[in-house]
């Protein structure tokens, strides 16, 4: 697979802030990339200076093999970008709006109809088409945003937290559309930081904190960072604390903790440990309403990489 | 294409606010027009001068002083150096003459004795030495044919005789003149207005930083977007002044038929040019939309004030007058001005005015400058 973008060393500073601090990273033909952060994490920035928006101050960027600077309109056509900010103008419909947007890239009229058909069916906005952007509601906004940076059927796609802030009924459309756009093989660089939206979409991640980064891989290979194997959660109203510390004391238990009303366990590895806890409650009498058992999350791995969690 | 039309778009959803500008300013100026009164513009027209004559004879002396005073008004000061520096700065003479001694003698022997002058170079003065030259080349062609001193004097007010008949018969009314120069005047508040007005809008909906965002990344050219957008903009401009043209025509028909109506049309014309620089400036600096109204009348309401589109340039103190030089609003309202005036239309009349489009054309070139700039600056984002 060859590399559709390579960024090394990337650096940059705002006056005091280091807001990327010395990226290097591949994407791979066709796949889907997640940068996958908390907010100020840097993931805008670095986006913006690929694009060749914002000046850097250190590193090199290859896109399509070439490097990219402000005047490469010939790696531009094939490269589309959702911005995180609806950007559309206000005094334009939906429709001229993609049609405006589109025809940056596309100048032949006929073939822009139709890519500019291709864009609304794909994010649904087909009963919207003489509406203006005020009229909009913002989940619808946002799939408005999406078709003005996807109508020209780039090669490379970067969406950056396209989800932000919308009701589920346009989360899942999409996601959808994202996932028609993979299937089309387009490559797609995807950040949020909804670690559930990478967990679904992603064939890799890169996890970002204050503009460094501190995990690279699948998911899988980025749980098993997690150190943790399994979470057990039981919610139980009331919980004796000797029945804690004898938890606690388990072979395979990493960690205990009981607040409120959900007692949390953590296993660092072992095969049978739900059946486990559950022969116990039985045997001490314990009354519970709910149990469950978890795989670690992203989340697991950055509070173990940061110790902090992910979303605040 | 693609820019040309979403120009429109974007123009024709701000259609209503840029009908009522337009209306609401052409109304305003026709309106004001006619209520401007017919004032002495004909004494206004006569220079002031002033003759120092060192030579006592009659003559061909009396007869060169005799036609330029008929021409002209003639100030009483006293003969003395510094009183006549005195009303140079003071204006109240525009132009002054110093006849040589001997000088009666001296041109009949056919010598071409220098005639001393003093100058405020305004319209008047030009006037003034217009007669003069004119005087002196009729006189010099008689004088090789013709060697009686009476005869000559003769031929030559024939001649020139008739030269004011042909000034009289194709001096326009005066009262025309003035409404039109009026007109016009008035409209260098109404373009500059409406041009802020609409350039801006549309600018600031196109340099709005998300939408700058996705037109630098796209692989439109991002210096051809740019050469699109300045050229819709011009377009736009010429509607309007065509506007004010043609209303013009319907007002003032008589004149804008004649070559004052060409000229009013070539100096109006190059203030729109200018006037469209200066909008795609402030419209490529505005960031906010809610600023726009405020723009335009600290810049239009303000120039237009200081230099005189709503008073007369010479009702106004010289202390405005000294500020507002360095406004091309200025040079366009003085030209009018001087169309108002202007009895002759021929190139030595024309000289100023032609200097001062020059000065308003070196204005927009200055304005596209910086412009072009800025807009170099805003293809990155921080
Ligand atoms: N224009 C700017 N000037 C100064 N600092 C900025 C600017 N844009 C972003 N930053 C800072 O850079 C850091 C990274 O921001 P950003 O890339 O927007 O993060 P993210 O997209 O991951 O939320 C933040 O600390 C932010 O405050
Ligand atoms: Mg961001």
């Amino acid at each position: 697979m060859s590399n559709i973008i390579e960024v090394k060393n990337l650096v940059k500073q705002y006056k005091e802030i280091t807001a990327v601090d010395n990226l290097t990273f591949d994407v791979k033909k066709g796949e889907v990339l997640g940068l996958l952060g908390p907010n100020g994490s840097g993931k805008t920035t670095a986006i913006n200076c690929i694009l060749s928006l914002l000046n850097f101050n250190e590193g090199s960027i290859k896109i399509f093999g070439k490097e990219m600077n402000h005047d490469s309109y010939d790696l531009k056509k094939d490269i589309g970008v959702v911005f995180q900010e609806v950007s559309v103008f206000d005094e334009l419909t939906v429709y001229d709006n993609i049609d405006y947007f589109c025809g940056l890239y596309i100048s032949d009229k006929n073939q822009r109809k139709k890519y500019v058909e291709d864009a609304i069916s794909l994010v649904g906005l087909n009963d919207f088409k003489k509406f203006y952007p005020k009229k909009l509601s913002g989940g619808l906004l946002r799939r408005l945003n999406i078709a003005c940076g996807i109508a020209h059927k780039p090669k490379l796609i970067f969406l950056d937290e396209p989800t932000v802030a919308v009701d589920p009924q346009s989360r899942n459309n999409i996601l959808d559309g994202i996932k028609h756009l993979r299937d089309n093989g387009a490559t797609i660089v995807y950040t949020t930081h909804y670690m559930e939206e990478v967990e679904l979409l992603c064939d890799r991640i890169i996890i970002l904190d204050k503009g460094k980064i501190l995990a690279t891989g699948t998911t899988d290979k980025l749980k098993s960072l997690a150190n943790i194997e399994e979470k057990i959660t039981i919610e139980i109203n009331e919980l004796d604390i000797n029945y804690l510390e004898k938890i606690k004391e388990f072979k395979n238990v990493d960690d205990a903790a009981y607040n409120g009303n959900s007692l949390v366990i953590t296993y660092k590895k072992g095969k049978n440990n739900l059946l486990e806890i559950m022969e116990y409650m039985k045997k001490e009498n314990i009354k519970y309403s709910k149990i469950f058992s978890e795989r670690p999350t992203l989340n697991d791995v950055f509070l173990e990489l940061t110790g902090k969690e992910l979303r605040d | 294409m693609i820019v040309f039309k979403t120009f429109l778009k974007v123009l024709r959803k701000n259609l209503p606010i840029v009908i009522l500008y337009t209306t609401i300013l052409l109304v305003f100026g026709i309106s004001n027009m006619s209520t401007s009164e017919n004032n002495m513009n004909f004494v206004a027209s006569k220079p002031n001068i002033y003759i120092v004559n060192n030579d006592k004879s009659d003559g061909i002396t009396k007869n060169l002083i005799d036609y330029i005073s008929n021409n002209t008004n003639v100030i009483n000061i006293e003969n003395n150096e510094e009183k006549i520096n005195d009303a140079l700065f003071y204006r109240d003479v525009n132009y002054v003459i110093y006849i040589p001694k001997n000088y009666n003698n001296d041109f009949m022997a056919g010598k071409n004795p220098e005639i001393k002058i003093k100058s405020l170079n305004d319209y008047g003065a030009n006037l003034t030495e217009m007669l003069l030259e004119r005087y002196i080349q009729v006189a010099g062609i008689y004088r090789k044919s013709i060697i009686d001193e009476n005869e000559l004097i003769l031929k030559i007010n024939d001649t020139l005789k008739n030269d004011v008949k042909v000034n009289i018969t194709s001096k326009l009314d005066t009262n025309s003149l003035d409404k039109a120069s009026y007109y016009y005047s008035f409209a260098s508040y109404s373009i500059l207005a409406c041009l802020i007005l609409v350039i801006c809008l549309i600018l600031s909906s196109f340099n709005e930083e998300k939408i700058r965002k996705r037109t630098i990344i796209s692989s439109t050219n991002y210096k051809k977007h740019n050469r699109i957008l300045l050229l819709a903009n011009f377009c736009y401009a010429f509607i309007l002044w065509s506007l004010y043209v043609i209303v013009s025509f319907i007002l003032v028909g008589k004149i804008m038929f004649s070559s004052y109506g060409l000229l009013y049309m070539l100096n109006s014309f190059i203030f729109t040019i200018c006037a469209t620089t200066i909008a795609l400036l402030v419209g490529s600096l505005i960031t906010n939309k809610g600023a726009i109204n405020g723009i335009v009348n600290v810049i239009a309401l303000g120039s237009s004030f200081l230099c005189g589109a709503f008073v007369p340039m010479e009702l106004l103190p010289d202390s405005i007058l000294k500020i507002a030089h360095i406004l091309p609003t200025y040079y366009f309202i003085k030209t009018n001005e001087i169309l108002k005036t202007l009895e002759i239309v021929e190139f030595n009349s024309l000289k100023p005015i032609f200097l001062n489009m020059l000065i308003i054309i070196c204005f927009s070139i200055i304005f596209i400058i910086l412009s072009n700039i800025v807009s170099k600056k805003k293809r990155k984002i921080a």
